[in-house]
């Protein structure tokens, strides 16, 4: 694929977008990223309160309060389809309701009360209080009341300094998120003699959407690992504040996550391997890194023993997708993470990638998808509505891999569409979710209903 | 025997039922034809509510914004809806842009009048002047999604409506429809359409948020198909009287009777159930002079027949909690009592002033606990309660996990509704949409109340 036939005809009216997409082979560079995108345009980027909340929200036990007026809390409450194994206290969405009267007077006195009313009705584990643009603008100091809050009411009550506006890049947001933890949580307490091993491990980044974590812990389980904590799916607060101990930290969500593991290892000394359990390839790697990690004879038994099973389960189910998915094509356009850690899953399916971007990369993340996508790949950064539509009747893809604002572009398109973000039902991790992986993505792009949809009444 | 009127008992609000400003004027901009909303704040104040309205319709929502960020909130948003108006007019070439504000271009005190104003004059020499560009004030804190709604149905009349004597006025009427789904919107057209009388929906998104598949006629940029012209809104002033549906949703019709003589009728009950649906048809005959026609009163009387057949039987004195916009909330009141259902307790998520005694003069000997700016804490206690012996749930899908603890059904209804499909592109309103609630209620009775062995319980 030439870049003049691809790139020129879907950005015709903005020069500037030009150099944000790009083409892998001979003189490729990398495209334009982590810049602002152009005012007015449908953007599919959020902001940086969304990228904190999305980070912390998936701990349990916690309330999380949203400083701000009613629909920074109603628009995002319960956006993550975090699983919890048991409390469902982080699924409330609470908010201080911020009114005219606030925005003039200030909302301090107004997010105590509702902090203390919180404590009283739920006694949470602890409580984060999320600061938005408004409350930003108004210059509220939520980390005094929080503050005093949680001397008053001797529960962890947490600032999450989340303003919308901070960045054009999400990612900010997470970094917000971790910060909090790393601040506020991590070595706060201290786990007891008799639960530590040799073997303890945190699952950084892992936010168990659909129940991933449930797909993964038993592989980690058999290894012979403890977890102590995950930061933050299916998690306590509790649990992270006990983290500091661990003897290594896997991160599986880089994007989110690898900045909070750097501080983790800046702080306790705790090492850290990245992780990727998407895809058959990858969960090998992650297992066989792991015992190498901690260089165990009896761990690296169970590894051989783990993978060989896994595989045996998969092979004979496997190939029924595999004949049907074989040569069809995928896009990608996905959180920074997924743009590259997905597409050798595609390829262990017989599928070929043709096109991978993402709404808030940054250099990183395109170098890493630049190594692992083929030459013609399309490689695109915060590409807005009207170029996603465009890119998809170009590249015309059996599949558009995204999340929820996307799902509806791609199918107005008859382009067929798998959930990889929040809203999604089934567990992908593992080798177990890489079954339910073909199975979703096979009943997405072969159903019959695409059948229907390339029909005319005039057709015989 | 009458309504006790309560407040929420604690500051923080736990599981809002309402929304903000911006995601109200959005609806009212996306019924336009070819009409975009601009979001005027931060990427996530686009972001969040084009998730939210795409969930609910599974449709796309297209929604630009002009993306805040920190130097911004220092420096105002002038430059970034000057850049934001060329981008959106040279790309989209859309016939109606709705600049719409957010908390955080409010509070620094961004004038998008007259940033518009100025703006409108440099877009004129640059030759883009095909394209109306109406500023719309929606702070959030200042009201819930109905207040930006009425804002924006409000702000458009005010910049659009042109007196104009030529217009051949033909008894038209104009509707403003509230936030209603795309199926409701279609049935009051379907009621309009069978007694002949010319309309304009103010705005109508009933093809926009539900629109046909055909990936060959697909075009880019994406707009919805159908939505009310500029034209038409332009010519509302010579219309014969403007309905409003929603009583939330009427500053534009009294801007339209203040500026244009538009007779206005802003407080009747929704068109939702017989009662209701009854007064909106005479209204309209009223305004426009044309005769409720017989098709009408056969869809009435089969819904009356079905109300008969199962009232007494399966409903009669079942506690009711609904909760939801205020609009829906009342009518749908209104419908439940006619089956000779009891409501016990309806909630609203804003607080709207008139509420409580709308409820009162619905109520007639019942006893109804109505709870002003409650959210779904409120609802969620009130039937957790069992000393209140509710049985039925009318409201979003946000009450599902109170279904899945309680057992008691829940039929969904209004915004939002993600967990099920065909909610929106049916109707509740008009005589046909009142015996589609009497269908979905009875059935959620029977299938909760009404075991399988007693199955002669059933005929």
């Amino acid at each position: 694929m030439e870049k003049q036939d691809c790139v020129e005809p879907i950005i015709d009216t903005f020069e500037e977008r030009q150099s944000h997409m790009c083409i892998k082979g001979g003189g490729l560079s990398l495209p334009e990223c982590d810049k602002p995108g152009i005012p007015g345009t449908v953007t599919q980027r959020t902001c940086v309160f969304g990228g904190a909340r999305i980070v912390l929200m998936p701990i349990t036990d916690s309330i999380h309060l949203v400083h701000g007026p009613i629909g920074c809390a109603s628009c995002t409450w319960d956006i993550r389809g975090s699983k919890s194994s048991d409390s469902k206290l982080y699924k409330k969405g609470c908010s201080t309701d911020l009114k005219e009267k606030d925005i003039v007077f200030g909302g301090e006195r107004k997010l105590y009360d509702s902090i203390i009313e919180l404590h009283k009705l739920h006694n949470p584990g602890a409580i984060f209080v999320y600061a938005t643009c408004v409350s930003g603008v108004i210059g509220d100091d939520i980390n005094s009341v929080c503050k005093e809050a949680q001397n008053i009411t001797g529960c962890r009550v947490i600032p999450v300094q989340s303003e919308g506006f901070q960045d054009h890049n999400k990612t900010k947001g997470h970094w917000i998120g971790c910060d909090a933890l790393i601040d506020n949580v991590i070595g706060t307490s201290e786990p007891d003699q008799d639960s530590i091993t040799p073997f303890d491990i945190n699952i950084i980044g892992e936010f168990n959407v659909a129940g991933d974590l449930w797909g993964i812990k038993p592989l980690l389980e058999y290894l012979g690992l403890n977890i102590v904590s995950t930061v933050t799916g299916d998690s306590k607060i509790e649990d992270i504040a006990k983290s500091h101990r661990a003897k290594l930290n896997i991160v599986q969500c880089q994007k989110s996550s690898n900045y909070l593991a750097k501080k983790m290892k800046k702080k306790y000394g705790i090492p850290s391997i990245k992780v990727n359990f998407f895809g058959i390839e990858s969960t090998i790697t992650s297992i066989t890194e792991i015992a190498e990690f901690f260089d165990d004879e009896e761990m690296k038994n169970r590894a051989n023993n783990l993978i060989e099973n896994g595989l045996k389960h998969l092979d004979n189910k496997l190939e029924e997708y595999r004949e049907r998915l074989n040569g069809k094509t995928v896009a990608l356009y996905v959180g920074g993470n997924k743009a590259w850690s997905l597409v050798r899953a595609f390829e262990e399916l017989g599928m070929e990638v043709i096109m991978s971007g993402t709404k808030n990369g940054i250099k990183e993340d395109y170098e890493n998808i630049k190594n692992i996508v083929k030459e013609g790949t399309l490689i695109v950064d915060d590409a807005n509505s009207n170029e996603l539509r465009k890119l998809l009747k170009k590249l015309k893809p059996d599949l558009l891999i995204s999340g929820a604002k996307e799902k509806y572009i791609a199918l107005k398109l008859g382009v067929g569409f798998c959930d990889f973000n929040h809203d999604r039902i089934s567990a992908f991790a593992g080798f177990k979710g890489f079954l339910e992986f073909a199975k979703e993505v096979d009943g997405a792009v072969s159903t019959s209903v695409w059948n229907v949809v390339s029909t005319s009444i005039y057709d015989e | 025997m009458s309504v006790n009127v309560y407040k929420r008992d604690r500051q923080v609000i736990i599981d809002p039922l309402v929304t903000c400003m911006p995601l109200g004027a959005m609806w009212a901009v996306l019924g336009i034809n070819h009409g975009v909303p601009l979001v005027q704040g931060s990427q996530g104040c686009s972001t969040f509510a084009r998730y939210h309205l795409a969930r609910h319709f599974r449709e796309p929502i297209e929604i630009a914004v002009s993306s805040f960020h920190e130097s911004t909130a220092v420096f105002g948003g002038k430059k970034n809806l000057n850049i934001s108006l060329k981008t959106l007019i040279q790309r989209q070439d859309p016939e109606l842009i709705g600049v719409i504000t957010t908390c955080s271009s409010e509070i620094i005190g961004d004038d998008v009048y007259g940033f518009v104003d100025s703006n409108k004059q440099e877009l004129k020499e640059l030759g883009y002047d095909n394209t109306e560009i109406i500023p719309i004030n929606t702070p959030s804190f200042a009201g819930s999604h109905f207040a930006g709604y009425d804002n924006a149905i409000d702000a458009l009349i005010k910049n659009l409506a042109t007196p104009n004597e030529n217009i051949e006025c033909d008894n038209n009427i104009n509707i403003i429809p509230g936030l209603l789904n795309p199926g409701d919107v279609n049935e009051i057209k379907h009621m309009l359409d069978s007694m002949f009388v010319p309309y304009t929906m103010l705005t109508d998104i009933s093809e926009t948020f539900d629109s046909p598949l055909n990936p060959k006629k697909q075009k880019t940029p994406y707009f919805g198909k159908g939505g009310t012209t500029v034209n038409d809104i332009k010519n509302i002033s010579a219309s014969k009287g403007t309905i409003s549906i929603a009583k939330y949703a009427k500053t534009g019709a009294e801007t339209l009777k203040q500026t244009h003589k538009v007779p206005a009728v802003t407080d009747n009950l929704p068109p939702i159930g017989i009662k209701g649906t009854d007064k909106f048809l005479k209204t309209v005959n009223k305004l426009s002079g044309y005769d409720i026609i017989d098709t009408l009163m056969t869809e009435r009387g089969l819904t009356l027949d079905l109300m008969a057949d199962v009232s007494a039987r399966y409903l009669a004195g079942r506690k009711v909690v609904i909760f939801g916009d205020p609009t829906l909330v009342t009518g749908l009141t209104s419908l439940v009592i006619e089956l000779g259902m009891e409501v016990v307790m309806v909630t609203t998520g804003s607080e709207e002033k008139t509420f409580p005694t709308d409820i009162e003069s619905i109520s007639k000997n019942q006893s109804i606990d109505v709870f002003s700016e409650g959210d779904l804490k409120v609802v969620e206690d009130y039937v957790k309660d069992k000393d209140n012996g509710v049985e039925l749930i009318l409201g979003s899908s946000e009450a599902r996990f109170i279904n899945y603890d309680t057992g008691i059904p829940l039929v969904r209804f209004g915004f939002p509704v993600y967990d099920r499909v065909g909610y929106h592109s049916q109707p509740i309103v008009g005589y046909r949409g009142a015996k589609r609630v009497v269908e979905m209620v009875t059935n959620e009775v029977l299938a909760k109340y009404y075991e399988e062995k007693h199955w002669k319980l059933q005929q």
